[in-house]
C-alpha cells in the first residue's frame, strides 16, 4: 500500500519532466491552422461585423470582383466588367461559377443580392451605396446592367468589397450559401471555426488546401505562443512587439504592411477646436515619430497629411508632408487665433486597445509643448464609441483602415455631410472637400481623378477636418512551410484572407 | 419546514434582485449593441443600418417592457437569445458551464493533494526549514498575480521548453489525452492560488488541533502516533478547510476571467466577458444570473446542511 502511493507520487511528481510527445498537435497533411484574434461575431455576408468576419467571408463568399496581390481588381464571379457611359456598368458573369448547392451563380442571383443589400430592412455595409442604384437589368442569365442614379467610378471598388458577397436567392433565411472556395463544416460559438475545400469551386486546381481550422486567440501573447509551440501554422494580427523576435527565427516568416492609420478628430462645435486655424497648429505639434516608438514599437511610419499609401497612384510626395513637426509654425498658428499661451482640452480615447491609448499620451505631451492642456479620457471601447458618435468628445483618437486604397474611401472620415459618426470629426464641415470629393467619384478619367484628389488634399491641409498620426503595421505570420500566403497591400490587407485559397502547407 | 420554506423563498429573491440590478445597470452603461457590431473594425456604419438593427433586435422597446419580457423569459427558463448572433443564451451557459467547473475543479484538486500533505507536514515540524521555506513559497503564490503565472507557464512550458499547447480546449470525449494536456496549465494557475490557501488553513488547523484535549486523551490510552495524525488530528482540522476551500471555489466561478483568457480555456469567463464589451444584454445578464444562482444554491444547500446536522440554527 505505502509503495504503491509513493510510486504514484514519484510518478506524478516525475510528470512534468517526461517530455509529452502527445501534447503538440501534429501537423495533418493539407489542414491549416490560422490563430484569428476574434471570433467572427456572425459571418452574415452583407453586414460589416470586423476583420475577424471578413477572413472568414472571404473564405465561404465570393462577390463579382476582388482584388490581386498587387491590389488591382480582379474578376471573381464576373470575368469581365466595364462601364457603359457614366451611370451604368456591366458585368459578364464566368460561366462556371456555382454556389455550394451546386446551382450556378446568375444575374438573376446577383439581381436579387444587390436588391436586398439596397432593400429598406437591410443591415448592409453597403447599403447607401447600393441605394444609388436606378434599377439592374438582366439581358441573359450572364449578363447584369447596373444603371446608377449619379456617375459612380468607384462601383467596382464597391463590388470588390469582403462586404458585396453573392449569395444564392434561393439560400435559406439566415443560412446564406455562398459560391467561395471553403464551406463551413463545423464551428463552436467563441472559439473555433472548422472550413472544408468546396470541390467546384471555379478556379480549376484551387483551393489548395484540403481543410481549414480557425481558432480564435484573443490573447495576443497567446497568439504568439500558438505559433511557436507549433499549435497554430498562421496568425493574424501579429503584436507590434513580438515581430522582431518572429523575424529573427528561422522556423517564421513574418509579412507586414503599413494599411491601417491613428489620426485625430475634433469636435468644432467646441471651443477653439472650431478654428481651423488651431486644428492646423495641433497638426503641426504631435511628434509622430514617438507615436510610432510609443504605440507601434517602430513598426509604422508618421503620417502627416490626407491618409493616402504612398504607393498609390494618387500620392503627392509633397502634399503628403503637410503637416510635418513644427513647433514653431503651431505656436504662431495658436497665437494667430487668439490662445497665444493656449488653452486645456481633452483627448478621448480608450484604455480597451493599448494603440489608442499610447497614441492619446503622445498627443497629450506634444500639445503640453505648445501649451494646450489636454486631460486624457479612456473609458472602453463601446463607451469610447457612444461618446464620439454623440460628440460628447472634444478631441479623440481613432484608428482604422479605409475599405480599399483608392482616395475615395476617405469619404467616410472626412465628408461632414454625413451623419454623426465616431470616425468623423464632430459638427465639422468643409464644403469646398465634399464638392471635390463628389466630384472625384464621379470622375472616369484617372489623370482628372488625380487633380481633384492634389486639390482636396490642398483643402484637407488647410482646413484640418482631421489629422492624421501615423501608418500602423499590420503583420501576418507563419510557418515557414505556408507557402502562397500573402499580405496584400495598403489598406486591403484585411483582404489578405482571399489569398488562402492559393496557400498551400507541406 | 416552514424555516426550509422561507430560506428557499429568500435565495429566490436574492436571485431575482441580482438579476434586476445587472439588467438595469448594463443597459444603464453608454455603448450600444447595434452600433457597436456594425462598427467593427474601426469603420462608420450606415445609419439606416443601425436603426433597423435596433428595432430588429428590440432595442427601441421601453426599458420596463425589455424588462418585463425578461423576466417572464427567465420564468419560462429562457433566458433569450445573444443580440450578436440570435445565438440561445441558455445554450452557450450550458456549453461553457462545465468547462469553468471541470477546470475549478482540477484546481480545487491540485490544491488538495499538495496543500493538506504540505500543511499537515509543516505543522508537525513547526518551525523547520520545511516549514519556513513553505510558508514562504505560499506568501509568494498568493502575492503573484495570475495572469504572471499563466504567462510565465505559458512561456516556460509551451514556448521554450514546447513540452505542451499553449493553449486552448479539445472535448475529452474527442480526445482524453490532450483535453488532460490542456487542462493542466490552467489548472495549475487556478489551482496556485488555492494551494496557498488550503496549506495556511491546514496548518493552522491541524497546530490547534495537536493542542486539543482529544489528542492529549488519544496519545495517552497508547495509539500509534501515525493513527492518532490521520485519525484525530487530520480529520477534524480538515473541516476548516473544506469550509474555506468550498467558499473560495464559489468566487471563483466568475474569477477566472483571467486563467481563461491566458490559456485560451473557453469556458463561462471569456463570452462573458466578450458580451460586456459588445452590451450583448441577454448573454450579460444571463451567464450573471446563472453565476448567482448557483452562488446562492450553494449557500442555501450549506445552510440546510447545517440545519439539518445542527437544530439550533433552525429556531435561533
Amino acid at each position: 500500500m505505502r509503495t504503491t502511493r509513493r510510486t504514484l507520487i514519484a510518478t506524478g511528481a516525475a510528470l512534468p519532466f517526461l517530455r509529452l510527445t502527445g501534447a503538440q498537435a501534429q501537423r495533418t497533411p493539407g489542414l491549416l491552422r490560422f490563430g484569428l484574434s476574434a471570433f467572427p461575431p456572425s459571418v452574415q455576408p452583407w453586414a460589416n461585423t470586423g476583420t475577424a468576419a471578413a477572413t472568414v467571408k472571404l473564405l465561404i463568399h465570393r462577390g463579382l470582383l476582388s482584388y490581386d496581390t498587387k491590389g488591382n481588381l480582379r474578376g471573381e464571379l464576373a470575368e469581365e466588367w466595364r462601364n457603359e457611359g457614366a451611370e451604368a456598368w456591366v458585368f459578364r458573369l464566368r460561366p462556371n461559377a456555382v454556389f455550394h448547392n451546386g446551382e450556378p451563380v446568375t444575374a438573376s442571383d446577383v439581381k436579387w443580392n444587390l436588391e436586398q443589400i439596397a432593400a429598406e430592412r437591410s443591415t448592409a455595409y453597403y447599403r447607401a451605396e447600393m441605394q444609388g442604384i436606378e434599377r439592374i437589368e438582366t439581358p441573359d442569365e450572364r449578363t447584369v446592367r447596373i444603371v446608377m442614379k449619379s456617375p459612380i467610378a468607384t462601383l467596382p471598388n464597391w463590388m470588390a468589397s469582403y462586404h458585396m458577397g453573392m449569395v444564392s436567392r434561393r439560400s435559406p433565411a439566415g443560412q446564406p450559401i455562398g459560391a467561395g472556395p471553403f464551406v463551413i463544416r463545423s464551428q463552436e460559438r467563441g472559439t473555433s471555426l472548422d472550413l472544408v475545400a468546396f470541390d467546384k469551386y471555379y478556379k480549376p486546381g484551387l483551393p489548395k488546401l484540403r481543410a481549414l481550422r480557425l481558432v480564435a486567440y484573443a490573447d495576443e501573447n497567446l497568439r504568439v505562443a500558438a505559433l511557436q509551440a507549433g499549435d497554430v501554422d498562421l496568425i493574424e494580427y501579429v503584436p507590434w512587439q513580438s515581430m522582431a523576435s518572429i523575424e529573427a527565427d528561422e522556423r517564421f516568416k513574418l509579412d507586414t504592411v503599413d494599411g491601417p492609420f491613428m489620426y485625430l478628430l475634433f469636435n468644432a462645435t467646441r471651443g477653439p477646436l472650431g478654428d481651423a486655424r488651431v486644428r492646423r497648429a495641433i497638426a503641426h505639434a504631435i511628434r509622430r515619430d514617438d507615436i510610432v516608438k510609443a504605440a507601434f514599437f517602430g513598426r509604422g511610419s508618421p503620417l502627416e497629411g490626407m491618409p493616402i499609401q504612398p504607393n498609390s497612384e494618387f500620392h503627392d510626395p509633397e502634399l503628403s508632408k503637410g503637416w510635418r513637426y513644427d513647433p514653431a509654425e503651431a505656436r504662431r498658428l495658436l497665437a494667430e487665433a487668439g490662445h497665444p499661451n493656449g488653452f486645456s482640452t481633452s483627448i478621448l480615447a480608450t484604455a480597451q486597445y493599448g494603440m489608442h491609448k499610447n497614441t492619446a499620451e503622445v498627443v497629450q505631451q506634444s500639445l503640453a509643448d505648445i501649451g494646450i492642456q489636454a486631460e486624457l479620457r479612456l473609458p472602453d471601447w463601446a463607451t469610447r464609441v457612444s461618446l464620439g458618435n454623440r460628440g460628447q468628445y472634444e478631441i479623440a483618437v481613432n484608428g482604422t483602415s479605409t475599405d480599399n486604397n483608392d482616395p475615395d474611401g476617405l469619404s467616410n472620415l472626412v465628408n461632414g455631410s454625413l451623419s454623426p459618426s465616431y470616425v468623423r470629426s464632430y459638427g465639422l464641415r468643409v464644403p469646398r472637400l465634399e464638392e471635390l470629393m463628389a466630384q472625384a467619384r464621379a470622375e472616369f478619367d484617372t489623370a482628372k481623378r488625380r487633380e481633384i484628389y492634389r486639390d482636396a488634399q490642398r483643402v484637407v491641409l488647410e482646413e484640418v477636418p482631421i489629422v492624421g498620426l501615423a501608418w500602423r503595421s499590420q503583420g501576418y505570420a507563419m510557418a515557414r512551410e505556408v507557402t502562397g500566403f500573402k499580405n496584400m497591400p495598403g489598406s486591403l490587407s484585411f483582404f489578405s484572407g482571399i489569398t488562402l485559397e492559393e496557400t498551400a502547407i507541406g | 419546514m416552514g424555516w426550509v420554506a422561507r430560506r428557499i423563498g429568500v435565495s429566490l429573491l436574492l436571485v431575482w434582485i441580482v438579476a434586476s440590478i445587472v439588467f438595469l445597470a448594463i443597459h444603464l452603461v453608454p455603448g450600444d449593441p447595434a452600433e457597436l457590431l456594425l462598427s467593427s473594425g474601426g469603420v462608420a456604419p450606415d445609419p439606416g443600418a443601425v436603426a433597423e438593427l435596433r428595432d430588429r433586435l428590440g432595442l427601441n422597446l421601453p426599458l420596463a417592457q425589455q424588462y418585463v419580457s425578461f423576466l417572464s423569459g427567465v420564468v419560462r427558463g429562457d433566458l433569450g437569445t445573444s443580440l450578436v448572433d440570435e445565438y440561445p443564451v441558455l445554450d452557450e451557459i450550458l456549453l461553457r458551464l462545465p468547462r469553468t467547473l471541470e477546470l475549478i475543479a482540477a484546481g480545487a484538486l491540485i490544491a488538495v493533494l499538495v496543500g493538506i500533505p504540505a500543511g499537515t507536514l509543516a505543522a508537525l515540524r513547526r518551525g523547520s526549514a520545511f516549514d519556513r521555506i513553505a510558508s514562504g513559497v505560499a506568501a509568494l503564490l498568493l502575492a503573484v498575480p495570475v495572469f504572471v503565472v499563466g504567462t510565465l507557464l505559458v512561456l516556460v512550458f509551451a514556448q521554450i521548453l514546447r513540452w505542451m499547447p499553449a493553449g486552448g480546449y479539445v472535448p475529452l470525449a474527442e480526445d482524453p489525452w490532450r483535453h488532460l494536456t490542456l487542462l493542466a496549465l490552467p489548472a495549475l494557475a487556478i489551482g496556485k492560488g488555492l494551494v496557498a490557501v488550503v496549506f495556511r488553513m491546514t496548518r493552522a488547523s491541524v497546530l490547534d488541533a495537536l493542542s486539543r484535549d482529544f489528542v492529549r486523551t488519544a496519545r495517552a490510552k497508547g495509539l500509534s502516533p501515525s493513527r492518532v495524525l490521520m485519525r484525530h488530528v487530520v480529520r477534524n482540522a480538515l473541516i476548516p478547510v473544506l469550509t474555506v476551500l468550498a467558499l473560495h471555489m464559489g468566487t471563483l466561478l466568475g474569477g477566472t476571467v483571467l486563467v481563461e483568457y491566458v490559456f485560451n480555456w473557453p469556458g463561462l469567463s471569456t463570452p462573458l466577458l466578450r458580451a460586456v464589451e459588445a452590451r450583448d444584454y441577454p448573454m450579460v445578464v444571463g451567464i450573471v444570473l446563472t453565476i448567482s444562482a448557483l452562488f446562492v444554491l450553494l449557500n442555501l444547500v450549506m445552510d440546510l446542511v447545517y440545519a439539518a446536522l445542527d437544530p439550533r440554527i433552525r429556531h435561533a
